[in-house]
């Protein structure tokens, strides 16, 4: 076999064992009962973590606050990146730097540290402690994320699509409506995708911002771990799993007709 | 009756500069202008600043009658048509075509059925399903076309719209464009460097220069009598010959190393005569009245043939010729310049 095509399935093999491995192991351990080391399978299977998870308040009100925290991140940050992006491509160079260059210092700084000024920030606001706060915070490095994507849309996209419907008599609002929004489609989706991912897997800015008073699905999954619970933390992980994968799967449907339009 | 498109001292603003100055122009509806201008002199920022994608520099756009400088582009009545034709890539040729009337709120089948006429007059009816990105060069233009027309807008900027086409590409757009011209009743201002376009299309035609614009003329009159020498280089049909003009009125002549030529009406003093190649006879041998002249280079260009030539006393000369002209280089001939126009050199 060509030491080529060697490398490219021993990468391959690696990389889907590293994926599935670790998920495989937390569907198992999510329903095992009693697996102890050196034991091969469980003693037996229940899915009494599940339950747990799906009944018990307070994981129900941390599944939800989560909920609530990446659907409004997702969408407040879309709104805003999408003009910022868009204002920022059709500005002077170093107009677009600085704003690229801010939206990356969001995404570069260490979430500690992040999350160590913006707990000042909420805190002089009065809203330390609070979803409000939490959601400011989520706000940030989903900002970042999604004003880089839509400046990346937009530097490629052909401004000449605006100038053509305008001449034609189309209104700003027509043009946003007929042009721009379905042409949008794609990038829209996956920054809604994208924004509610960013917020769905925090836990430095959750902890840091919301002062414990605050409880999310991941720092629900955390101390469960530290407690010993590896039933439940096995389920809440893939409780925080499943949503990640159904909204990739969600942006990908909701691309596959939309064409992207650059120059 | 006022014009369809009236430009009163428009300034056509470059970055932070002015670039070209005060023009005013007068199209007719269903008229074409034809602007003839070299790369870089602001043939397309013209049309943007008239179409309201840029600011003016100062002066007025009219459109028929009212004066819309201070207008958004999409309350102008004015279509621009890009360079490459633009598409909107999510609709269909027949929603693209209808695009401009669904805007203004047409029920949707009146805009099916008359973005359908459109495409038949430009006879593209065939691709109504299809989406832009399946479509053709040539098919494109067509379509692009047919949807600025489908708007029925008073003015029609056409930007260049046969440059780097292919051969084949550009006889089928240039009878797009024929057909648009006698279909609608836009005033159309089309800017080009090609002159063999404005002939084919324009009704007008003008040059537009650094220094400014001359005045639209009928295209073969232009060709005839080109304003100045900036213009007859514009047009790059004629080859320029050195020489004096002595005498004036009536009885001036321009003298060249071939001879004399009659030049009624210019002015004395050294000049430069534009002359196209169907106004040089040559002479191989020695058999008409005049100095003999020996050929240095022969250069076939596309629709005739450039000769370099040399007369004993050393000055040398390039002349222009037709394409059955034989002479090659170390014949002896004699040409003739059977009319010109005389401008002093700039």
């Amino acid at each position: 076999m060509p030491l080529a095509k060697f490398a490219r399935i021993t990468l391959f093999t690696a990389l889907t064992v590293f994926v599935v491995t670790p998920l495989a192991l937390l569907v198992l351990t999510s329903v095992a009962r009693g697996w102890f080391h050196p034991a091969l399978l469980p003693a037996s299977l229940d899915a009494s973590a599940w339950t747990d998870l799906l009944t018990d308040a307070s994981h129900r009100l941390a599944l939800r606050n989560s909920l609530v925290l990446g659907s409004a991140t997702a969408i407040v940050a879309t709104a805003l990146a999408l003009p910022l992006g868009r204002s920022a491509a059709y500005s002077t160079r170093a107009i677009r730097r600085t704003v690229a260059l801010l939206a990356f210092t969001a995404l570069a700084l260490p979430p500690v540290a992040l999350g160590t000024g913006l707990q000042l920030t909420v805190l002089s606001l009065g809203i330390g402690g609070t979803l409000g706060g939490v959601f400011l915070a989520h706000l940030v490095p989903a900002l970042g994320y999604l004003t880089l994507l839509f400046l990346g849309v937009f530097t490629r996209w052909d401004h000449r699509l605006d100038e053509v419907a305008a001449t034609l008599g189309a209104s700003r609002a027509e043009r946003w409506q007929r042009v721009l929004l379905p042409l949008l489609r794609r990038p829209i989706a996956e920054s809604l995708a994208l924004g509610f991912l960013v917020s769905w897997a925090q836990v430095a800015l959750t902890l840091l911002v919301g002062g414990g008073a605050v409880r999310t699905l991941p720092l629900d999954v955390l101390a469960m771990l530290q407690a010993g619970q590896d039933q439940r933390a096995a389920a809440g992980a893939l409780a925080l799993a499943i949503p990640a994968l159904l909204v990739i799967g969600a942006a990908r449907v909701g691309a596959r007709n939309t064409a992207a339009v650059v120059a | 009756m006022s014009a369809a498109l009236e430009l009163h001292a428009l300034d056509v603003v470059f970055g932070t500069r002015t670039g070209v100055r005060d023009i005013n122009v007068d199209v007719q509806a269903g008229d074409c202008l034809a602007v003839l201008g070299a790369s870089g002199v602001g043939k397309s920022s013209l049309l943007r600043t008239i179409a309201g994608l840029q600011a003016a520099g100062g002066g007025r756009v009219v459109v028929n009658g009212t004066n819309v400088t201070m207008e958004p582009p999409e309350r102008r009545g004015i279509v621009y048509l890009h360079q490459e034709p633009v598409l909107f890539p999510h609709l269909t040729v027949l929603d693209n075509v209808a695009f401009p009337l669904q805007v203004r709120g047409a029920p949707s089948s009146r805009s099916a059925t008359t973005a359908a006429a459109w495409l038949e007059r430009l006879q593209v009816d065939e691709l109504a399903g299809r989406m832009p990105s399946s479509l053709s060069g040539g098919q494109r233009h067509r379509v692009a076309l047919a949807r600025a027309l489908c708007a029925d807008p008073a003015v029609l900027l056409l930007d260049e719209p046969l440059a780097s086409l292919d051969p084949a590409v550009r006889r089928d757009v240039r009878m797009a464009l024929q057909v648009a011209r006698t279909t609608s009743h836009a005033a159309m201002l089309l800017v080009t460097h090609d002159l063999d376009d404005a002939l084919a299309i324009a009704t007008h035609v003008m040059t537009l220069l650094p220094t400014g614009h001359s005045e639209p003329m009928a295209p073969q009159a232009l060709l005839r009598s080109p304003p100045t020498l900036e213009s007859a280089r514009l047009l790059g049909v004629y080859a320029e010959v050195e020489g004096v003009v002595l005498g004036d009125g009536s009885s001036a002549a321009f003298h060249w190393l071939g001879g004399a030529v009659p030049a009624a009406g210019a002015q004395p003093g050294p000049a430069i005569a534009c002359v196209r190649s169907h106004e040089v006879h040559v002479h191989c041998g020695a058999r008409i009245h005049g100095p003999e002249l020996i050929v240095l280079d022969r250069h076939e260009a596309t629709h005739d043939v450039v000769l370099t030539v040399r007369r004993a006393g050393g000055e040398t000369a390039v002349v222009r010729v037709g394409a059955g002209v034989t002479a090659a280089p170390g014949d002896v001939i004699q040409v003739c310049i059977l009319h010109g126009r005389f401008f002093a050199p700039g």
